[in-house]
């Protein structure tokens, strides 16, 4: 299960990155970047694409920016252990440590060429080729080499025994588990050398995110007392006991238990355009250009991230205390952010994170009843909703109809067309009082929406859905607590659950949420044709099967009524206005995603 | 009373013991730490799930997770290795609780310290002269402080103390009228504090307008607002008013000795201001704490020559304090004078957050300002709300003792109103503040939630706040040690200071 559900997410991302150079001769790509930048501000040249800006000649001006996310304190040099994956940790790490490839703004996959390149050669076998720069160093001069490429793939492959369950015990501590090994054979390539291949068993779209670039090798080495050539041939023996002790330094030594204090500068090695320079435990973290970085140069030699709460980052924004923030997307926060004037400009825009309404087919009178779920997708004021929660946030803001593809994205227009007619466009109280009447269940229904609580949007939401579907005969209960995930959903509680999807830029993320028995798919929906072309979108690797993989998928869910999208999280991005490239972005990745290309305008 | 005290431990303990089971499962059944995990379409949730699940035994009953935790804090009273256990992103409690603390520490002990000063003569003055206008308007303006919402007067600080503030301080301008308002408004504060007859009243007000008009515009003409400096002649007049006006209180004026002896400890601070002004170019903490001990050394010798047989101590005591004042205001001196150069470090001063400025390179008083602006408003906040209680309890108290026979017999006797009221009846006043005073010191290590928040502090009530929406027990239960230790060790020190303050108690 756990194999088969870490493939997944938005179809799309993929299908672009295979096919188009960015920004091709889509009218929409203009579009996507919906930025509502303060009419009154300076208008920063409007870039159009959604991978990083060609800059040219870059100059590193010394000059110092600070930004903050959050008040979550760094953990450490490794953030690919589960205690230390996350987005406040990846806001530090991802300006010290590169991949073979980014996210663009909307989602779209690009290949890093500052490390090298990523290039599928074959498809049957499946085989990829990943070359690294000739000129690619860590930051104590040693060259990035296929040596790193393996001991990243070991730690993603190497397991330790086996559990009670017969389950595999990974030996390195990594975010991922061993699903990675389990897809792959191990990277062919010279040791020192600077390119390499890796095979796949199976076709596998989502390949391009595929981690093969963590950390130094030759570190971890040392520090285990061994050397790296002993290391790669333990590996490519599954020597399980010689690898213990570098598990063991990968599992602890990279981590910083304690804050404040910087791990030793020659463990914690950079292959990015900044190094760690210091730290004041609950405070900030100071990154330094990288004296030894072979790309495009930073264009601020300094960066702080400051580990500041929510609430406080639109004061220090206008106080200059920060510079670039990413706060909380509320009404309240735009209009501060409005209200300090032109020294601030304000960015804002949907994210991967979307909101729907899915059924109960467990239980409940939704479960059977295919006019019903009909009648209630009828009365359901999505317009209104997106109108009166999220437009006063992200004026450009639109009804979702799509679950895979989202409204900013090049091929959503393609895939809505084909899938959707626009029948649940407009609350229809008639046609949802014809509906009811056909299923001939008697009235008035009892609906619960559950959420999470407390979560005052949803429960705005559900405020305005009871106004419009009590009058088509239903009667809608808001049964949002703090325990739904815990125990209303899965106890079958509810008849139609509230809640969002964090989208991870994978194609077959939807797998679990959608197919028979996933592990996500809490409502109990089962629809052959559906399984199906999830199986065949997880493993095609032609961007326009894809694309047909999903428009059936999405025209199913949308006769069956699996649930209602309704809206993409509005995101909220707001900088110093003298300060350039800041761009906000709909992934995870955060603002600071292009980090090394903010620059202050004299 | 050892076996009183040793009781008195023994029950706190039973009762820290039994808090904290409560507490543990109050913040367990708070809510679910995975919470944000459930809606996340990563494929790497299973194992994140996975991991928290057997970091913070979720899969355990509560009471095992709870014994877990208390076996590892067992070993740091008794034998074995203390263990305060791991957040919820495998971090050690025990280093976030040391930094918590510290930074607490910084962020509260000023406040605390210049609330019980202040509150404790507001209230003192209130009493004095009870129903007064003075009274009236001290009571209104503590009532109004007490009753701030933190969160908002913090937004409205930071606006106005912190960004308004550093926009004008970049080119500091006073216009005429901007200065006639501000002298206006104080005249007015200013006669409605110090009362008396309407003839009275007129001469403050006209005073008070007309000096701060003049000092604005002063200020204002020749740059002082951005390379500001006090020089010997302002120091000299402060401390001269300090030496005195502690003689009039706690000796009176016609105790030559005493006032002799304070006015000597001044002079020699004078010869002081430029005999160590090499020192203090680029001191560091020692070279002060030393200074700070010869300080004291000889104003007490100043005391003990002048003092004679009659009064040494009282004249030992208040040379001492003198001293310690003027040494303050010769290092006051030297920080107003480093002011130029800070804004040329940091051309916006006051920062809305954080306890430093990252990367922050000045020299030893530069980066005193630096850190003392961090405080400056955090502080400010802290004090005006807290000083409400301290000025009320003193004040109902010394009413209180006032009313009491002694005082009137100490009246009828003959005693000047001095003597009366400092020694008989503020000290005896002074008992059951004693014991807020403990509590407050006690609950001064638990933090301050809300100020901390806002200001971007990581202190005690930080480390409770998000462990708590975390749903992360180990931070909690750590601050939950730290703070109940703290209020059974400061009620200990209560009760024993109650008997040294009260001998009735003793017997």
């Amino acid at each position: 299960m756990t194999a088969g559900f870490a493939a997944v997410a938005a179809t799309a991302l993929v299908l672009s990155a295979c096919t188009s150079s960015p920004g091709g001769d889509d009218p929409t790509t203009g579009e996507s970047s919906s930025d509502t930048a303060d009419p009154s501000a300076e208008p920063t040249e409007a870039y159009e694409g959604t991978d990083k800006q060609d800059l040219g000649d870059v100059t590193t001006v010394d000059d110092q920016i600070s930004y903050s996310l959050g008040e979550d304190e760094w953990l450490g040099y490794n953030g690919n252990t589960p205690e230390t994956y996350s987005t406040y940790n990846s806001v530090v790490n991802d300006r010290i440590q590169s991949g073979f490839t980014y996210f663009g703004t909307d989602g779209t996959i690009y290949v890093n060429e500052d490390l090298g390149n990523v290039e599928l050669v074959s498809e049957d076998p499946m085989v990829v080729e990943y070359t690294i720069a000739d000129d690619a160093v860590w930051s104590d001069g040693t060259p990035i080499t296929y040596d790193d490429a393996l001991f990243s793939w070991a730690t993603q492959a190497i397991a330790d025994g086996q559990d009670a369950d017969g389950a595999d015990v990974p030996l390195f501590n990594y975010v991922g588990g061993l699903d990675l090994g389990s897809r792959t054979t191990a990277p062919v390539g010279e040791p020192g050398g600077k390119t390499f291949t890796l095979e796949y068993t199976n076709p596998y779209p989502d390949y391009m995110i595929s981690t093969l670039m963590q950390f130094p090798l030759h570190v971890a080495a040392e520090q285990a007392g061994t050397t790296s050539e002993d290391v790669i041939a333990a590996i490519e023996a599954a020597d399980v006991e010689a690898l213990r002790p570098v598990a063991e330094f990968y599992n602890t030594g990279w981590l910083s238990p304690t804050p404040g204090t910087l791990p030793d500068e020659a463990i914690a090695l950079s292959s990015g355009p900044y190094v760690l320079s210091s730290w004041e435990a609950g405070q900030s973290i100071t990154l330094e250009a990288n004296p030894e970085w072979w790309g495009t140069p930073p264009a601020t030699s300094t960066l702080v991230y400051r580990f500041a709460a929510a609430e406080t980052q639109v004061q220090a924004l206008a106080n200059g205390d920060l510079n670039i923030i990413e706060p909380q997307a509320t009404v309240d926060t735009v209009s501060q952010i409005e209200a300090i004037g032109d020294s601030v400009t304000l960015l804002t825009g949907p994210s991967l994170t979307w909101e729907h309404l899915d059924f109960n087919f467990n239980n409940g009178p939704f479960a059977t009843s295919l006019p019903l779920r009909e009648a209630f997708a009828m009365c359901v004021p999505r317009q209104l909703i997106v109108d009166n929660l999220i437009a006063p946030i992200d004026p450009e803001a639109v009804v979702m109809n799509a679950r895979e593809v989202f409204p900013f994205q090049d091929n959503y227009e393609d895939v809505v067309s084909q899938s959707y007619d626009g029948r649940y466009d407009e609350v229809d109280i008639a046609g949802a009082q014809a509906k009811i009447a056909e299923s001939g269940v008697a009235g008035p229904i009892d609906v619960r929406i559950g959420y999470s609580a407390p979560n005052a949007r949803r429960t705005e939401q559900v405020a305005l859905i009871k106004d419009s579907c009590d009058q088509a005969g239903f009667n809608v209960t808001d049964v949002g607590n703090d325990a739904f995930f815990d125990q209303t959903l899965p106890n079958g509680d509810y008849e139609v659950a509230l809640f969002a999807w964090a989208g991870s830029g994978q194609i077959a993320s939807g797998l679990s949420i959608y197919s028979t028995g996933g592990g996500q798919n809490y409502g109990g929906y089962s629809n052959a044709d559906v399984d199906a072309a999830w199986q065949a979108l997880s493993s095609t690797l032609d961007p326009a099967e894809q694309q047909a993989e999903i428009v059936t998928i999405e025209t199913n869910l949308w006769d069956d009524l699996y649930g209602i999208p309704v809206f993409a999280h509005p995101g909220v991005t707001a900088f110093d206005s003298t300060i350039q490239n800041v761009r906000d972005t709909a992934t995870q990745s955060t603002v600071a995603w292009n980090a090394e290309q903010w620059v202050r305008a004299n | 009373m050892i076996k009183f005290i040793l009781k008195r431990l023994g029950i706190s303990f039973l009762v820290l013991l039994g808090g904290s089971l409560l507490m543990f499962y109050l913040t367990v059944s708070s809510g679910d730490p995975l919470q944000d995990y459930y809606e996340s379409n990563d494929p790497n949730r299973d194992q994140i799930i996975a991991s928290i699940t057997q970091r913070l035994m979720l899969d355990q009953p509560w009471i095992a997770r709870y014994w877990d935790w208390l076996t590892g804090v067992a070993g740091c009273i008794g034998p074995g290795v203390c263990d305060l256990g791991q957040n919820i992103n495998g971090v050690e409690v025990g280093s976030l609780l040391g930094n918590a603390a510290v930074s607490t520490l910084r962020l509260v002990t000023l406040a605390t310290v210049l609330a019980i000063l202040v509150g404790i003569t507001v209230g003192i003055v209130t009493a004095i002269r009870q129903y007064s206008g003075f009274d009236y308007v001290v009571t209104f303006l503590t009532f109004l402080f007490f009753s701030l919402p933190v969160f908002w007067a913090a937004v409205l600080l930071k606006e106005f103390g912190a960004i308004r503030y550093n926009d004008w301080i970049a080119d500091p301008q006073i216009s005429s009228v901007q200065a006639i308002v501000i002298g206006v408004v104080l005249a007015v504060i200013l006669q409605a504090v110090l009362g008396g007859s309407w003839r009275r009243r007129l001469v403050t007000a006209g005073v008070t307008a007309v000096f701060v008009f003049a000092a604005l515009t002063y200020f204002t003409s020749v740059g002082w607002w951005r390379a500001p400096a006090l020089g010997i002649g302002i120091v000299a007049v402060v401390a001269i008013a300090a030496a005195v006006g502690l003689t009039a209180i706690f000796a009176g004026l016609g105790n030559r000795r005493v006032l002799y002896s304070t006015l000597t400890t001044v002079g020699v601070g004078l010869v002081a201001y430029y005999a160590v002004g090499p020192l203090l170019a680029e001191p560091n903490l020692l070279i002060l704490l030393l200074l700070l001990a010869i300080t004291i050394v000889v104003s007490l010798a100043s005391g003990y020559f002048w003092g004679g047989y009659s009064s040494r101590r009282t004249a030992m005591g208040l040379s001492a304090v003198t001293g310690v004042i003027m040494g303050l205001l010769i290092l006051l001196d030297r920080i107003v004078y480093a002011w130029a150069g800070f804004l040329g470090l940091k051309s916006r001063p006051i920062s809305t957050i954080g306890s430093n400025t990252p990367n922050f390179r000045g020299d030893y008083w530069e980066t005193i300002l630096d850190n003392g602006t961090q405080l400056l408003l955090p502080t400010v906040l802290l004090t005006l709300i807290s000083i409400a209680s301290y000025s009320r309890y003193t004040r109902a108290s010394m009413l209180e003792t006032m009313n009491q026979d002694f005082v009137r017999t100490a009246r009828s006797k003959g005693l000047s109103e001095r003597v009366v009221i400092v020694k008989h009846a503020f000290r005896n006043a002074l008992i059951p503040i004693t014991t807020i005073v403990a509590f407050d010191f006690a609950a001064l290590i638990g933090g301050a939630v809300i100020t901390e928040t806002v200001f971007g502090w990581k202190g005690m009530g930080e480390l409770f706040r998000t462990g708590l929406d975390a749903v992360d027990p180990a931070p909690v239960m750590a601050f939950f040690l730290v703070t109940g230790l703290a209020a059974i060790v400061m009620n200990m020190l209560a009760d024993i200071a109650y008997a040294f303050l009260d001998p009735r108690i003793r017997r």
